[in-house]
Order: C-alpha cells, then structure tokens, then sequence
C-alpha cells in the first residue's frame, strides 16, 4: 500500500516544532470553584464545595514545589526541562479563580515565587463580574497579576440568563471599570455567540459594546453545544428511531459525531439555537468588525491589540511545554502528557507521583491542526509526508501557500474541521 | 423397536415459548444435565437467541420412560416455510404451542395446516398460562374454532415453570403414532437440514423413512444425482453420539464425505445405490431465491474477502446465491439471492459480524419476468440490466397470498395500507368476536420493502403475517433512477409500479438529502424515469465547520472528535464527488415512513 512510507513519514520519531525552539514552560493552575455552574460549560468545575477552597490552595503549593526544577527526590517525571527553570506564562483558570480571595493567591504565587521565580512573566487570572470587588482587584494587581480575562460572554441581560451566568450586563460593565481603575492595562473579554435565541442583530450589538470598551484582547467564541451540559440535554437529537437489531447495531457503530450546526436547533422553551447562515454571518460581523476596530485576529476565535496575543494560549497551539496544576490540570513536556485527577477530592488525596498518560504526544498531526488555528499559519517544514493533502486543500480553496507558510483562507478558516480532518 | 420412536415437532409463533418449552423437555427428561443447561439450547446462533427466533433447525433425541423422542425444531420465519415443511415430514406429530395471552397467529396457523397436510397429529397446548394476563379459555375457543380440536385433547401448560410438562409427554407417546416404515424395504431417508462443519464435511439431519442406512454404506442422493460412501451415522443429543446403524423411523445425522450444502439439500431423498427407492420421497424442491440484492465492500479491496467470506456461508446456506456484479457507482460487488428479507438482512448481519465486512447492501427487489418486444423473454433480478423502455413489451412480477391476523379493531388500518401497497383484499374470516384473518393477494416486491414493519406499527405489533407464492402477474413497472450531482447512481435504481413512482421519487430524495452530509458544494439529488425528471432536491453547501475552543487540557479530546469525523467519512461510499452512508441505500427500502 502506498501508504506505508507516509506513515513512517510521519511517526513520532520526526522532531516535533521545527522552528519553535524556546521551550520555556507555562504554567496553568485550575480553580475548579463556581458559584453555579453555566448551562454550556463543560469545564470541570464544582458549585457549592468551596469549603474546600482552603485545603486546596494547600495541595497546589505542594504540587508547585513538587515541580522544583533542581533533580526531585523522589523524581516524578513530571519536572521542568533543565536549563529552562524560568516560566514564561502563568494562567489561573477555571472555574471562577476570583473566588479565591487575596490571600489564597499570595500563597500560590509565594509558592510559584521560590519555585520559578516570577519575573517578566505574562501572568493571567480568569475573572467573572460579580465575583470581586475594586479592592479585590487591586490586590490581586499587587500581586504581580498584569493579565485579566473577564467572563462577559454577552452584554444582553436575557441571554446571559440563558446561559446560567451570575451576573447581568451593568455588573460586567462596572467589573471592567473596576479592573481598569485597580490598574490592569492588559484585558481580555470573553465573548460567545450564536446562543439559543441570539438575533444577528443582538450579537452586533455585543460586539459593539465590547469593542467600546476598548480592551487589549477579544476571544469571540462560537457556542459549542457539549456533552454532559443542560444544553446537550436541550438541544441534542431524541435517539435515532430503530428498525431489527441489524439496523440497531449500524446505527451504533455509525453514530455521527455532531458539529453543532447538526443539532436540533430548539429549546424547551420554544427558543432556538440560531441557523447555520446566522451563525456564519455573526462569525464573518465579527473577523470585520474587530479588524477595523483595530485587532488583529490571530486564532480562530482570538483577537488582540498588535502584541498583545496571549502567550500562554499560544504554548498550546504551538505544542509548547506545559504544566498544568490542579485538578483535572493537563500537562505536556517534551512529547509527554500528564493528567491530574478531576475531581477536587481525589486531587487532594493525590501524592503528586503522577505517571504519564498513554495519550500519545503531540506528533505531526497535532502540530498541524493547532498550529493552523493561528491566522499566521505554518512553516511548511511541518507538513512533510502531507504534500497530497495539501495540494487538494489547495485546490479547493481551503489552504494558501504564503511565502514559505501554509495557513487558512478565510473559507478555510469556516471549514478548519474539514481541513484539520486531513490531517488526524 | 419402531413401536418406541416417537417423532415430533413443535409449532410456535415467534415468542410463544417453544425454544423455553425444549428446554424443559430436555431437562424434565434428563436429556441435559441439569449444570450444563443453558438458556434455549436449541438456538445455537448468537443471532438465533438475540431475534430470538430459530434460523435453522435441528433436531434432539430424547429417552422418556422406555420411548425414544425424536423433537425435530423448526425455523419460525415465513422464508424458511420450505424448511418447515420438510421437518414437519419427518414427523409424525406436532405440539401447536399457543400463548395464553396471545392467541392463534397467522404462522401458527400456516404451519399447523403444513402439518394437517403432512397428516401429523396434532396436539394443542396453551402456554404461559401463569401470567396474570392468561385467557386460557378465549384462547380454547380460539383453537376449537380454528382447527376444530377438542377441549379435552387441549395441555394447559407453563413451559416457564413446567406445569405441564409430564402431560405433554404423555399426550406424546400416548396421541403420536408411531413411525410406519418397513426394515426391509430400500432405504429412504429425508434430510431435514444440514450444515457444513470445516473438519468433516457436511453433516445432514435425517429422518430413515424405510430401510436402514449404515457406515460404509454406498448411497445416492435422488434429487442432487449424486452418490456418497457413508463415513458415520448417529443420533443426535447436545453432540453427535455415533452408531453402527440408523434404523427405520429413526432420526439422526449422517457424514459422508459431502464437500458442499447444496449437495446435500434439504428434502432430497438418500437411497440405496446398489439397492435403490423406487422412487424419491415426495416435496422436494430446488431452492429459488426469490430475493437479490448487492453486497458491496465499503472498502474496493475488500471485495476479495467479501467473496470468500459470502462462499463460506454458502456452503453451509443452500438457499443463498450469488454472483459477480459491476456498478458504476460502488464498484466490484456481488449480486446475491435470498429465500427473503429476514434471510438478507441474517447474511448480511453474519458478514459484518463474523468477518468484519464492512457492506453496503442495495434495495432489494424480486425477479421480474420482461418479455420484449420481439419476444424475448428476460429474467430480470437487478435494475440496472432492465431493458430499455421502448425495448419492454410487458412486465410480470411475482405475486403472493398475504395472511394476515389481527385483532378485529385493526380492520380498517391493515386495509389501508395493504391497499396502499397495491394489495388486493381477497377475504375476511372471524377466527372469535375480537380476531380475524384477513386474506389478500399481493406483489412480492411490496412485502419485501417495509411492509412487515408498517403492519406492525400500524397495528401495535398485534399483527401476524404468512404469505405464500401464487405465481407472476403483469403490472406497470417502470424503473426509476437517481442522480446524485447529476450523476445516476446506478445502486440506487429501483422497479416502481408508475403509480407510485412521483411519490417514491419525491420521498426517495427527501431521505437522502436527510442523511446525505453536507458536504462543501451543493449537491442537486433528483429522481427521474427515463429522462423525466420527477422529483428534486438540494443538499446545501456545509458552510461552517469549526471548534471555537482547543486549549492544552482538551487538546486530546478535540483530536478524538476530529478523528471520529474523518472516519465517519471512511465509513461512506463515495460516488463521484459525493460521499454516500449506507443508510442511504437503506432509505430506498424504508421509504414508509
């Protein structure tokens, strides 16, 4: 078969990042608290166990000092790549990680401090209104944190109680005040569209509101309707009728995965999540907008201020070194993965000896369908063995060759699971 | 010796016990060892105990006080009837096992007259009568009306908890007679079933009708004109138990050497080469598949394997044909014939299963009888080698007899669709105040799209269903062609009677553009006869495909979804430019719904 030597082609012995050499870790640390969970979110996160906040922050400082740079004893494997003991990015995620209060981050960052030291860092914290107030922030400002990113979502108060968010509009205008008055010069807002019952118009009317505020980053996500939330369970298909077990049974083995735009597009209520065309023109309303306004957008649904993208989501994308504390924390050094316990409770009875997951490192393919998730593209190095895929993607549209970079057009960018899928 | 054989069988609708009822003989005399039973012994498929349904039959020996029991199973499904009525001729009795909550169904009652016809006794027995929704009573009125037995012969019984079971043993020995036959004669012997085993050749089930048939023996098969050297007889248990000897009125089984089924076919009479019958046993019939279909590998360079692996079944599946069939759409596949839809859908099943094939299976259709206009006569089993419609002088197809039982307050439904279906009403009987039999005359190529499934759901599932043949009959078929991106899609092809076919047409391409994917250009799928174009629709475009989030702790899940898409495409036919599901050539045969 002609594909044989592909494949060999492409085996994971081929050196991975041609062309990104600096390996400098990240550092993520999940706060897996919220005071209620969302209707969309799929991220591990508890409502109602921050009793157990105290004892947490507790296990994160011992796992940050488990990750001491100098050979551990006993070795865990899981240890920051010698010569490379200073961080580049530090990103509290969550979760609510503005739950926490001030003192609960002064001991994780003392920590992170006499592990890594905490210089020059870009250095995030995920942020909901109605969860800190401007002293709060300042604090947190004083800590070293020179990154917000805010959870807006939507500037429509009705939406926003569509989506189970805590908050109304006027909180998240007034929490982005409050941020700017504590100091904070680089933030970002989160935005999603394309909500149940969301109007094109509606959506503009968000982005405008965003775009007023002037932050440095936009990250403008299209909702994703995943398994497990109160909106699978609203909007996913009734099962597939049966017919005699043969059909059954083919049935279950050619089980289609859904991209959102096949599911059943309504709402117990009567609202509907909004068509396909709406949800391409709320995307294509944003890429221009946003560009005219003055940002540059540099992944699929990220958008910045020249120089201001975020360094800690490019690690992921460009299959840089990573290392995730916390529960259900993922981490990546060298081609190896790791992954903590999710819940809060077998995290904290967690001895941190963790072994590596089975779950291969990011090969080629990997490579090249996060790396083509930045506008910039890829060194066309990294598609080797893929010239045939390339060429027809070519063909059709969906790829372009600039210079010696390979990215997405624009019609690309619409279709990047079509693209992406040629290359898995 | 003859005076002490007792051969039987069982009659049953599907659901009504029979295989629950086997076992409690088995157990009650001792044929199993009580450690070693297993639920439903008699079904020995996996598929068999999941339909819950016997494909083949199989016979088991029993010692009950100083008698020997023969109980020779029979499958429980309308395309097996021919099998059916070869066990039941190697009896001399039946149990026409009836549920208590039930009632008579229409198999039941083909089968039973089967027996009447082969002059077996008949003994009635209600089962299930433990459930609290038991009508024992109605259901004794049901059985007296029907076949006129009388109340006393009737066994209440519960082969579930085995009240019962000592009667319907003794109604056994005391009702059955036993075997005629004489030792002298030549040897005849009916097989009954046979199967195909990779060490030993073809083992058939045989009933010695006279005569005795022995190891070393040379014999001939009548029908097959074929002549054997016995290599071993024996009776059957859970195994095969060898013996010198099988002496008339005996049931057993027989090895001799035979490479293949289809020389050794079910009905076929074994004699004497030296010391020939006179003449074969009566009721044998070649198998005629009356069913065809293609079997394409999803893969092109699967389709060696699919070939070995549908010759592999053959040898132990007399009734199913094939040959090498070329389209232009799916590529090299095989053209396959099928006693019926329930015996294709089995095959088909089987080959994904046990080899991993991955089919496609195209519309099914019967064989239509064409006579051109220059007279020629055609046989036609596949669409595409239709001739074309200037060239038609006219067109027969296959029609049945359709019995159907049903509880009266369904009259009207079961009318209508069959109606619906170009059946044409014959008859209605009251078999009691609440259930009747209804009888009409239909085409074969309706029954085999989705009627069965129509009539159960209109019904509730109340309705049970027979049909036999009744010979081919003119009717105004044309054929109707699909295109796919303004390319025909020559497996998609289908007979329509015109009547139907706007309507088809129009359905047919609902469906497809339903679970066609999107893909990234618009695809026209339209359904035409000739060059008329009679219905059309549009896939739209995929416009939009993309995960808004992919960051370091979802990075292998999101792969997962990305590889998960990609092969789902592996998984389609593509046609052209387009990609095609099976459930694509599904939906021609499940347009009713």
């Amino acid at each position: 078969m002609t594909l044989e030597p592909a494949t060999e082609r492409r085996g994971s012995n081929e050196p991975r990042n041609r062309g990104v050499q600096p390996q400098v870790p990240s550092l993520y640390i999940h706060i897996p608290f919220c005071k209620r969970k969302c209707n969309y979110c799929d991220f591990i996160s508890y409502a109602g166990k921050e009793n157990f906040i105290d004892r947490y922050v507790e296990a994160l400082c011992q796992e940050i000092k488990s990750l001491t740079p100098c050979p551990p004893s006993p070795p865990t494997g899981r240890q920051v790549p010698e010569g490379e003991g200073e961080l580049r990015t530090v990103y509290f995620g969550g979760g609510t990680p503005t739950l926490l209060e001030p003192h609960h981050f002064d001991k994780i960052i003392s920590s992170i401090n006499s592990a890594f030291g905490i210089q020059n860092l870009e250095f995030s914290v995920e942020a909901n209104p109605g969860t800190a107030d401007q002293a709060k922030l300042k604090a947190l400002k004083e800590l070293g944190i020179n990154r917000l990113s805010i959870g807006v979502q939507s500037f429509n108060d009705e939406n926003l109680k569509t989506l189970g968010r805590i908050h109304d509009a006027a909180t998240a205008r007034q929490f982005y005040e409050d941020a700017r008055a504590a100091g904070f010069t680089n933030i970002n807002l989160d935005l999603i569209f394309a909500l149940p019952g969301q109007t094109v118009a509606q959506w503009k009317e968000d982005l405008w509101a965003a775009v007023a505020l002037g932050p440095e980053h936009i990250s403008a996500y299209n909702l994703q309707i995943e398994e497990g939330t109160p909106f699978y369970k609203w909007f996913s298909e009734p099962a597939t009728e049966r017919r005699g077990s043969s059909s059954a049974i083919r049935e279950e083995t050619a089980k289609p995965c859904l991209p959102a735009g096949r599911f059943i597009r309504r709402f117990p209520s009567g609202i509907q999540l909004p068509s396909e065309d709406d949800e391409l023109a709320m995307y294509e309303f944003t890429i221009e907008t946003l560009w005219l306004s003055g940002y540059k957008h540099y992944e699929v649904s990220n958008f910045c201020r020249p120089g201001l993208e975020c360094r800690h989501n490019l690690a992921y994308w460009q299959n840089r070194n990573y290392i995730g504390i916390g529960a259900a924390a993922h981490s990546h050094i060298n081609g190896q993965r790791w992954a903590n316990p999710s819940t809060i409770e077998d995290y904290l009875s967690t001895d941190y000896g963790l072994q590596a997951t089975d779950a291969p490192g990011p090969d080629q393919r990997e490579t090249i369908f996060m790396g083509l998730r930045l506008l910039d593209g890829l060194h066309h190095d990294n598609f080797r063995g893929f010239e045939k895929e390339v060429n027809e993607l070519v063909r059709s549209g969906l790829l372009i060759k600039n210079g010696e970079k390979i990215k997405l057009t624009r019609k690309g960018l619409y279709l990047a699971n079509e693209v992406f899928e040629q290359f898995v | 010796m003859l005076s002490k054989i007792r051969n039987f069988s069982i009659i049953a609708h599907i659901d009504h016990g029979k295989s629950t009822l086997a076992d409690r003989l088995l157990e009650f005399t001792q044929t199993v060892d009580k450690r070693l039973m297993r639920e439903q012994i008699l079904d020995t498929m996996d598929l068999e105990r999941e339909r819950g349904i016997t494909i083949k039959a199989q016979a088991i020996r029993m010692q009950y006080q100083d008698h020997i029991l023969n109980l020779i199973d029979t499958p429980g499904h309308v395309d097996f009837s021919y099998e059916v009525s070869r066990s039941l001729a190697a009896c001399e009795g039946a149990l026409l096992l009836v549920d208590a909550t039930q009632g008579i169904e229409a198999q039941t009652l083909a089968n039973a007259y089967l027996a009447r016809q082969h002059d077996l006794v008949i003994i009635p027995v209600i089962n299930k009568i433990d459930l609290p929704a038991a009508e024992p009573a109605r259901i004794a009125e049901e059985l007296k009306h029907v076949f006129g037995v009388e109340e006393k012969d009737i066994i209440l019984a519960s082969a579930k908890d085995g009240s019962g079971v000592p009667e319907i043993l003794d109604a056994i020995i005391k009702r059955v007679p036993h075997p005629a036959g004489k030792k002298s004669s030549p040897l005849e012997a009916l097989i009954f079933d046979s199967h195909y085993d990779a060490f030993r050749g073809v083992i058939a089930y045989i009933r010695v009708v006279n005569g005795e048939i022995r190891t070393g023996q040379q014999i001939h098969l009548m029908g097959g004109k074929k002549t054997f050297e016995v290599q071993e007889v024996g009776t059957l248990k859970l195994g095969l138990q060898p013996k010198d000897c099988l002496e008339v009125g005996e049931v057993g089984y027989l090895v001799a050497n035979i490479k293949e089924v289809k020389d050794c076919r079910v009905g076929d009479t074994i004699t004497d080469s030296k010391k020939p019958a006179a003449k074969p046993l009566p009721g044998y019939k070649p198998i005629k598949p009356m069913v065809f279909c293609g079997f394409f590998p999803l893969a092109g360079e699967e389709y060696e394997n699919l070939k070995d692996a549908v010759a592999k079944l053959q040898l132990n599946d007399a009734a199913l044909t094939f040959e090498p069939e070329t389209s232009a759409a799916l590529g090299f596949g095989l053209r396959c014939g099928f006693l019926g839809l329930l015996h294709l859908e089995i095959v088909q099943e089987r080959l994904e299963r046990e080899f991993g094939l991955g089919i496609i299976a195209t519309s099914p259709n019967v064989i239509y009888r064409v006579t051109k206009t220059n007279k020629e006569v055609l046989l036609v089993d596949n669409p595409t080698k239709m001739p074309a419609a200037a060239k038609i002088g006219k067109i027969e197809e296959p029609y049945l007899k359709l019995t159907i039982f049903v509880p009266a307050e369904f009259v009207g439904s079961v009318m209508t669709i069959t109606t619906e279906k170009r059946g044409t009403f014959i008859n209605l009987e009251y078999l009691d105040p609440t259930r009747v039999m209804m009888s009409f005359e239909i085409p074969l190529s309706e029954v085999i799209s989705e009627y069965h499934d129509l009539l159960k759901s209109v019904t509730r599932g109340y309705a049970s269903m027979d049909y036999e043949l009744i010979g081919y009959r003119e009717s105004d078929l044309v054929k109707m062609d699909i295109l796919l991106n303004a390319e025909p899609v020559d497996a998609l092809s289908t007979i329509v009677h015109r009547d139907q076919a706007q309507s088809r047409g129009r359905k047919l391409v609902e469906k497809l553009k339903e679970v066609i994917p999107r893909h990234q250009f618009v695809i026209p799928v339209q359904a035409g006869i000739g060059a008329k174009v009679i219905a059309r629709e549009n896939i739209p475009a995929i416009k939009k495909n993309v995960l808004a989030k992919c960051y370091g702790g979802d990075v292998t899940r999101k792969r997962k979804l990305l590889e998960k898409q990609k092969e789902g495409k592996k998984r389609m036919k593509r046609v052209g430019r387009v990609d095609v599901p099976q459930e694509a050539f599904l939906a021609v045969l499940r347009l009713g719904r």
